[in-house]
């Protein structure tokens, strides 16, 4: 750190959120974990992520699970408990008489790594395009934004229909499409937010002190963005799990025998009225990590929008 | 604004052009429609017949002349799968997608604006809860899952419509909710938040306080306001609906569109027409974008004519 930049006190100090120094972070998490404490919505959405993460890890070392391949064609379309099962299979089998309680815990491993990878690679890449062309600007900043504009006319899906028609349905190109087609969200918030602390005291002072771009981008702008890039990687994580189970029904993503949500709909859907059970299931896992997913981003966003805490919905007493 | 529309309409014919050549480098540069198109076990001769049938044995700049100035005049190849112009093909099933996304629009429209409103009026009650949680259950279920339960619902338990194909304006009803819903959730907490915000501006205070009711301020003074956001968010929604959900959709519901066309077409290694369904759909995205921007400026004059 140079002379200039330490007599102004940490890099990025002055614009709030992301303090770098050890006793603003503690503040922050105390801030962070008191909002909580007062958000129901944000500790449903804590739990239920957390759940989702847990069993995707330990899933297949749990202790009653039964193997998601193991096949047995007279418990075939088992009802789940409840509906004249037994708790041999508490969620009922599907038509090969695999347990539906297994394969949603092994479907949710692949959830998990498709939809991060995607994001982590989306949020890295965009973030760092919109870093470039915010601050640097010029032809370069002319040029990235066209290429996430034109990126938002050629959506995902279309772009997934082209490149598995080409190269044949894989797990690898549906995290590369989901991917590419979420990066231009990170380049273009990026972007504006680099626009406006630009100007700021900090980033000129170290400007100043000649410090260099890459020094500037790195040490001072992204600190001070990383809050709302988190928020924003929520709330696209939860797309690409909806993109992953959209791909996977379509029969793009994971092939049989391995499970994904997505593809235990696909292969469930022909016995919707003697198995409604497999659909439904597998459809309501989804929907209740997407659910969680979307709480928790409803509750950073509220957190970090400080006139929004004040009135966020699920806040509200009784709420 | 003869200028800005003109600017906007070159704009918008650019990035078709990128987009299309794009998809023109993934089919004819990265793979080609021939390998793609024959079994593994295809001798090299066979290839080459297949290479030479499809023109793609010509060199790169002559083929992608030819599919620019094909484009021009509405030639997208031909597909080998049918052994029919892809256009054509492509053609014939537009208007089922064009009525499948109509029927959501609709759907989306009526749903999203008298609950946003109603959330709005009652802010912090219990529509507004109300209100909020169908947001959050309509955007958190995957679209086709969605259409499932319809189906199983609707369908299978209850009788009332057909559980698939496209028999007139009653089938059309279930695909409609299953894309509409999610939409109309996004909408509605959209449209809600806008009315709230209008409703603390001194115009809307000034209008309550002279003792208009709460919902004469909000159909009357505040929705106004609103409803250029509400535009181009419904625009937004039909992009997202021509490009995601009416793909899922058609397959859930066997609803013969272009979607499904493409997923048949991809099953049928039929890299041509692929293609040629994926560049309409992306110009029906980069015209809906097009029109969004008009009708904004219709709406709302003081829009920017950037």
């Amino acid at each position: 750190m140079t002379a200039v930049e330490s007599a102004l006190g940490p890099p990025g100090a002055d614009a709030g959120g992301a303090e770098a120094a050890p006793p603003e972070t503690v503040t922050v998490l105390a801030d962070l974990r008191s909002h909580l404490r007062k958000s129901k919505a944000g500790i449903s959405g804590i739990v239920i992520c957390s759940l989702f993460a847990l069993v995707a890890v330990i899933g297949p070392w749990l202790p009653f699970i039964k193997d998601p391949a193991a096949q047995s064609l007279p418990d075939k379309l088992t009802p789940p408990v409840g509906w004249g099962g037994t708790w041999a299979h508490p969620l009922g089998t599907d038509q090969l008489g695999r347990d539906i309680l297994a394969r949603l815990i092994d479907g949710a491993r692949i959830s998990l790594l498709v939809s991060v990878a995607a994001v982590i690679i989306a949020a890295v890449l965009g973030t760092a395009l919109g870093l470039i062309a915010g601050y640097i600007g010029g032809r370069i900043d002319t040029l990235i934004i066209s290429a996430a504009d034109v990126q938002m006319a050629f959506p995902g899906v279309l772009a997934g229909l082209i490149l598995v028609a080409a190269f044949g349905p894989s797990v690898w190109l549906v995290i590369l499409v989901i991917a590419i087609s979420s990066w231009m969200v990170f380049t273009r918030v990026g972007r504006g937010l680099v626009f406006t602390l630009k100007t700021s005291l900090f980033v000129e002072a170290s400007e100043l002190a000649g410090a260099s771009s890459r020094r500037v981008m790195w040490r001072h702008l992204l600190p001070n963005l990383v809050s709302s890039l988190i928020t924003l990687s929520v709330l696209e994580l939860a797309a690409a799990i909806l993109s992953e189970s959209a791909f996977a029904f379509l029969g793009f993503g994971v092939q049989p025998p391995r499970s994904s949500w997505g593809l235990m709909i696909q292969q469930g859907r022909n016995y919707i009225t003697d198995g409604w059970w497999i659909v439904t299931f597998a459809g309501l896992a989804i929907s209740v990590v997407v659910l969680g997913v979307n709480l928790l981003s409803l509750w950073l966003q509220s957190f970090n929008d400080v006139a929004e805490r004040e009135q966020i919905i699920l806040e509200r007493p009784g709420g | 604004m003869l200028r800005w529309l003109a600017r906007r309409i070159i704009a918008a014919a650019l990035v078709v052009f990128v987009v299309t050549s794009l998809v023109f480098v993934v089919t004819h540069i990265f793979t080609d429609p021939a390998t793609v198109s024959l079994p593994l076990e295809a001798t090299e001769e066979h290839r080459a017949q297949r290479r030479a049938a499809l023109g793609i044995d010509r060199p790169l700049s002559v083929q992608y002349w030819d599919f620019v100035s094909g484009l021009v005049v509405g030639d997208l190849g031909e597909s080998f799968w049918q052994d029919q112009p892809a256009s054509k093909l492509v053609l014939e099933r537009l208007p089922a997608t064009l009525k499948l996304v109509a029927g959501a629009t609709v759907v989306t429209v009526l749903l999203a604006a008298p609950m946003g409103m109603l959330a709005a009026w009652w802010e912090r009650r219990f529509a507004d809860h109300a209100v909020l949680g169908f947001s959050m259950a309509s955007i958190s279920a995957p679209p086709f899952w969605i259409g499932y339960l319809l189906i199983i619902i609707f369908a299978v338990q209850l009788g009332w419509v057909p559980t698939f194909g496209s028999r007139g304006f009653i089938s059309l009803i279930l695909p409609s909710f299953a894309i509409g819903l999610a939409s109309a959730g996004r909408l509605a907490q959209m449209t809600r938040r806008g009315i709230v915000e209008e409703l603390r501006k001194p115009y809307a205070v000034t209008a309550l306080s002279r003792g208009f009711s709460r919902s004469y301020t909000i159909v009357h003074h505040t929705f106004r306001n609103v409803a250029s956001g509400f535009v181009t968010m419904t625009g937004w929604e039909l992009t997202r609906m021509f490009t995601g959900y009416t793909v899922v959709i058609e397959v859930v519901f066997a609803w013969p569109g272009v979607g499904r066309l493409a997923i048949h077409a991809i099953e049928n290694r039929d890299l041509i027409l692929v293609q040629a369904a994926v560049v309409v759909l992306a110009t029906l995205v980069v015209l809906t974008n097009l029109l969004v921007d008009i009708a904004r400026r219709m709406i709302d004059p003081r829009v920017e004519l950037a």
